[in-house]
C-alpha cells in the first residue's frame, strides 16, 4: 500500500478555535513589557482604522498586473494609484467625458439589468507599456 | 420532528433566552416550531411579552389536546406556557406508571418540525421527562465552575437515560455570558475545548441588550439583531459566535 500522509482531522468548530487563538494572543500580549504592548495596540488601531478603506472588486487580471507593475516601477502604493484612477474616472464621468453606452449591454443576471463589455484590445497585455 | 432540550441544572445560565432565541431562529427559517416551558417560573411567557398561563398543566394533567393549549407567539412559532401550577404537574407525574415517558408519548402525535423544551434548573420528574423526550440536548453554561458542574450533572443524567434504552442524536455545550477578556473565561474555555471538542458550540457574548430584550418582551432577533449576543464578535469582516451562528451550526448538524 502506498504511503499516504496522515492528516489529523479538525473536529472543533472553527469559530471556537479562532476565538481561542485570539484570546491566547491577547493574553500573551498582556504579558509583554509596556512599550511592546503599546506598539501592538497602535498596530491594532491602525488596522482597525483601515477597515473602512478596504474594498474588493473583480477586475481583469491584466489590469491588476499592470497596476502592480506600475506601482512597483514608480515606488508607489498600488492602492493610491487605483484611488487616483477612480478619482479621475469620476471627474471625467461627471464632466460627461465618458460615455458608458458604448460598453453597456443587457445582462442576464437576475441582479443587474446591464453589464459593461470592454473592447478586446484592452484585455491584451501588449496594450499597456509602462514608461519608467 | 426533532425535539431539542435546553438543560443545565445550574440556574441563570441563559436556558430560557437560548430556548426562545433558537426556537424563533428555527421558526424564521420557515419551520413549524414549538417551545414547551417546563419551568414553573414560566419565564418563556415574559420573554415573549405575554402573561404566564397554566397551559402545561392543562395539557398534561387535564389531558386537553395540544392544539387547544398552545398559544401562537410569532410566525411559525407556538408555545406551551407554564406557571406555578407546573408544580402540580410534577406531583401528578410521580403518581403515574412509566412516569418518565409521559412527555415523550404526548409529543408523538404532534406535527411540529422542531420542538424546544425549556427545562427547569432541577433534577425532578419533569426534567427527566424532558431529557427522555429529546433527540438533542443543548447545555448552555457560563464560564464558571458551578455552571460547568451543572453540565456534568446533565451529562450523567443523559448517560443514565441512554443506559435505559433511549438514544440521543447528540448534544452540544453552549458557552453563554462569554467575556473573552477575563483569564477565568479563557481557562474554562480551554477546558471545554479539551473535554468536549466538536460538541462545543461558538459562544454567546455577555451583552446587556439580552436583559433589555426580555424586559420589553421581545426576542433578540426583534430587539437587538446586530448585538454581540446575536451577531457575534466582530473580527474584521467576520463574526465569531452569537446566536445567529449557533442557529446555523445546529441547522447543519441536525439536518445532517
Amino acid at each position: 500500500m502506498a504511503d499516504k500522509e496522515l492528516t489529523r482531522q479538525v473536529v472543533i468548530d472553527p469559530a471556537v478555535l479562532e476565538l481561542m487563538a485570539d484570546m491566547q494572543e491577547k493574553q500573551s500580549e498582556s504579558r509583554l513589557p509596556r512599550r511592546q504592548r503599546e506598539k501592538k495596540a497602535k498596530e491594532r488601531a491602525k488596522m482597525r482604522a483601515r477597515r473602512d478603506q478596504r474594498v474588493t472588486y473583480d477586475i481583469p487580471p491584466i489590469l491588476k498586473q499592470t497596476m502592480f507593475e506600475m506601482a512597483e516601477s514608480m515606488s508607489l502604493p498600488a492602492s493610491q494609484l487605483a484611488t487616483l484612477a477612480l478619482f479621475r474616472f469620476l471627474e471625467d464621468f461627471q464632466n460627461g467625458e465618458i460615455d458608458l453606452t458604448k460598453y453597456k449591454k443587457p445582462s442576464r443576471s437576475p441582479r443587474y439589468d446591464w453589464k459593461l463589455v470592454f473592447p478586446q484590445e484592452w484585455l491584451k497585455s501588449a496594450s499597456y507599456k509602462i514608461k519608467k | 420532528m426533532v425535539v431539542i432540550a435546553i438543560a443545565n441544572q445550574k440556574g441563570g445560565v441563559g436556558k430560557t433566552t437560548t430556548a426562545v432565541t433558537l426556537a424563533s431562529g428555527f421558526a424564521q427559517k420557515g419551520k413549524r416550531t414549538l417551545i414547551i416551558d417546563l419551568d414553573p417560573q414560566g419565564h418563556v411567557a415574559i420573554s415573549f411579552g405575554t402573561e404566564k398561563n397554566p397551559a402545561l398543566y392543562r395539557w398534561i394533567v387535564m389531558k386537553e389536546p395540544l392544539k387547544k393549549v398552545v398559544s401562537p407567539a410569532r410566525n411559525n412559532l407556538d408555545v406551551v406556557y407554564s406557571n406555578s401550577q407546573t408544580e402540580l404537574v410534577k406531583r401528578h407525574l410521580t403518581l403515574l406508571d412509566y412516569r418518565e415517558q409521559v412527555l415523550s408519548d404526548l409529543l408523538k402525535s404532534s406535527n411540529y418540525d422542531f420542538i424546544f423544551l425549556d427545562l427547569a434548573p432541577s433534577l425532578d420528574i419533569l426534567h427527566i421527562n424532558g431529557l427522555v423526550a429529546s433527540d438533542w440536548v443543548i447545555i448552555p453554561t457560563r464560564m464558571d465552575a458551578l455552571s460547568l458542574d451543572g453540565v456534568k450533572e446533565v451529562l450523567i443524567k443523559m448517560n443514565e437515560i441512554t443506559n435505559n434504552g433511549h438514544s440521543y442524536s447528540g448534544y452540544r455545550i453552549l458557552p453563554t455570558f462569554f467575556e473573552r477578556s477575563t483569564n477565568e473565561t479563557m481557562t474554562q474555555f480551554k477546558t471545554l475545548i479539551q473535554s468536549f471538542g466538536e460538541n462545543l458550540l461558538p459562544p454567546i457574548a455577555q451583552d446587556t441588550q439580552v436583559r433589555e430584550a426580555s424586559a420589553f418582551g421581545k426576542t433578540l432577533w426583534e430587539y437587538c439583531p446586530k448585538s454581540k449576543a446575536v451577531d457575534g464578535y466582530q473580527d474584521g469582516k467576520n463574526k465569531k459566535g452569537g446566536y445567529k451562528q449557533v442557529v446555523e451550526r445546529l441547522w447543519e448538524v441536525i439536518n445532517g
